[in-house]
């Protein structure tokens, strides 16, 4: 899907030139489950990414990825070198089997989509929060105090796990930052537009109309490239 | 351990937010390595100062912001909506201790609570699992019961002081969560009993005189935590929980 590519372009061109840690998924790599509904108090937590008032943005972009296996990747000190609260971003690429995507619905793609909200690794509290593209994560000292300790590249192997169970997934590659340099702010933009991308698209597929001049995502259409063509494609299937 | 739920309700004014407090104190003391969760479900909101917590956020406000993102459509879809929820759910609960505080806040806008009250209810439902005790301290009358917003609980306790209206308040509740709430023990505190009046009760928890420590203690802004342990209050209220835990007491 070529929708995302420039908004992917400009996220990856906010990221240091080599990633601190990298790792190839591996399932032997993912933490271990913890239990949906299951809080993480403040008093188990050693501090929070994104959270004390830090900034944080989330985003999955549906995009191509080069050949080859799927990846995790970490810009910036990992779980255990990390003491307190700090600015976090977290975006995941997610590339959809060719054969797929013109068959792509817009249940399908919400149900991919949302893969994001359904992990609960054990001692990583994750929450999410769509509105405001945000995302937080309590970390508790039991996780960080093993032998090893909790790392990104585990939560990373758990997500792209979840992500693959998918059909319609190909890869993903799914980027950590917590470098205290980055630029989270235009991060936040980037992802709230890849966010307005996937609401278009999702809305695109929905739609019947086939006049663009009365058509409601004209605006949306006109600004991002390839969402006109998509729509098309589908119709011409039905 | 199953998670305990414990419900407080009864006619205005009786002490019901003094004795869910004193309960709170009281199993926190006792089983110090288990979680608590303390619900203000009055929207008169007296619980977070009986029990000396502020809270940032309440469930209100987590209804409003939801609301709100839904009109500028910034979600639509259920997955969405609760991951939203999970969200702010964490910012509403303050920790002191082994206990957590959430409360349902103060609808501003004129008219029922009837959103705010099926918010509460699916809240409860979904961190309950979280606690060991969970002590909701209910609004007045029989609103919350009506609403099944208390609706699976273990123990129903019913506050009232000796007057006759507060007695036949507290058989109209009994009544209406005999049909509607599924609950192991229903009990009865009769609080603020002047001179040695017990009124005749078949399921009577405690009897509680005024207790003029409460009082002062209340007037000089101290929380629960502040009150004599000799003191009625906590007495009775220590004497009711142990009598509602009775037997489970060694599950606990």
């Amino acid at each position: 899907m070529k929708l995302y590519n420039d908004v992917l372009r400009q996220m990856r061109a906010l990221l240091p030139a080599v990633p601190t840690k990298r790792a190839v998924y591996a399932a032997k790599l993912c933490a271990p489950d913890g239990e949906k509904d299951r809080i993480l108090f403040a008093a188990d937590t050693a501090y929070e990414l994104g959270g004390g008032g830090k900034q944080s943005a989330e985003a999955v972009l549906f995009a191509d990825l080069p050949e080859g296996q799927s990846e995790t990747l970490l810009y910036g000190p990992d779980l255990s070198e990390i003491s307190s609260d700090v600015s976090f971003g977290h975006f995941t690429v997610v590339k959809l089997k060719e054969t797929e995507e013109a068959a792509l619905s817009s249940e399908r793609l919400k149900t991919v989509g949302f893969t994001v909200f359904q992990l609960y690794p054990a001692g990583y509290h994750i929450r999410i929060s769509p509105a405001a593209g945000k995302e937080q994560v309590r970390v508790a000292r039991a996780a960080l105090q093993k032998n090893p300790p909790l790392s990104f590249l585990n939560v990373g192997s758990s997500l792209i796990k979840a992500f693959l169970k998918q059909p319609d997934v190909e890869n993903v590659q799914t980027v950590f930052i917590t470098d205290p340099a980055f630029d989270y702010k235009a991060l936040s933009v980037l992802a709230g537009k890849a966010k307005k991308i996937t609401d278009a698209v999702q809305s695109t597929l929905q739609l019947d109309e086939l006049d663009c001049a009365s058509c409601k995502m004209k605006p949306i259409c006109d600004e991002i490239d390839g969402l006109r063509e998509l729509h098309f494609r589908k119709e011409g299937k039905r | 351990m199953e998670t305990k739920v414990f419900a407080f309700t009864g006619k205005g004014g009786v002490g019901k937010t003094s004795l869910s407090a004193a309960f709170i104190r009281i199993l926190s003391e006792t089983y110090p390595e288990k979680r608590i969760l303390a619900v203000d479900a009055d929207p008169a909101v007296g619980l977070s100062a009986a029990l000396g917590t502020e809270p940032k956020k309440t469930i209100d406000d987590v209804r409003l912001q939801i609301a709100e993102s839904i009109e500028k459509g910034e979600m639509n879809a259920a997955a969405e909506l609760l991951s939203e929820s999970r969200f702010h759910l964490l910012d509403c609960i303050t920790e002191r201790g082994n206990i957590s505080f959430l409360a349902i806040g103060r609808p501003e806008a004129a008219g029922c609570y009837c959103k705010v009250n099926a918010y509460l209810k699916q809240v409860i439902e979904t961190i309950s699992g979280n606690y060991d005790f969970v002590v909701i301290d209910g609004e007045a009358g029989i609103e919350q019961i009506n609403r099944r917003v208390l609706e699976h609980i273990n123990y129903l306790v019913l506050v009232t002081d000796g007057s006759r209206k507060g007695l036949q308040v507290t058989e109209t509740i009994r009544g209406v969560a005999e049909r509607l709430v599924s609950c192991e023990k229903t009990g009865v505190i009769v609080n603020r009993v002047p001179g040695d009046f017990v009124p005749e009760l078949p399921d009577l928890l405690a009897v509680i005189g005024d207790d003029r420590r409460q009082c002062e203690n209340d007037m000089r802004g101290e929380s629960v935590f502040s009150l004599p342990q000799d003191s009625p209050l906590y007495l009775g209220a220590k004497k009711a929980l142990e009598k509602l835990l009775g037997d489970d007491d060694e599950t606990v």
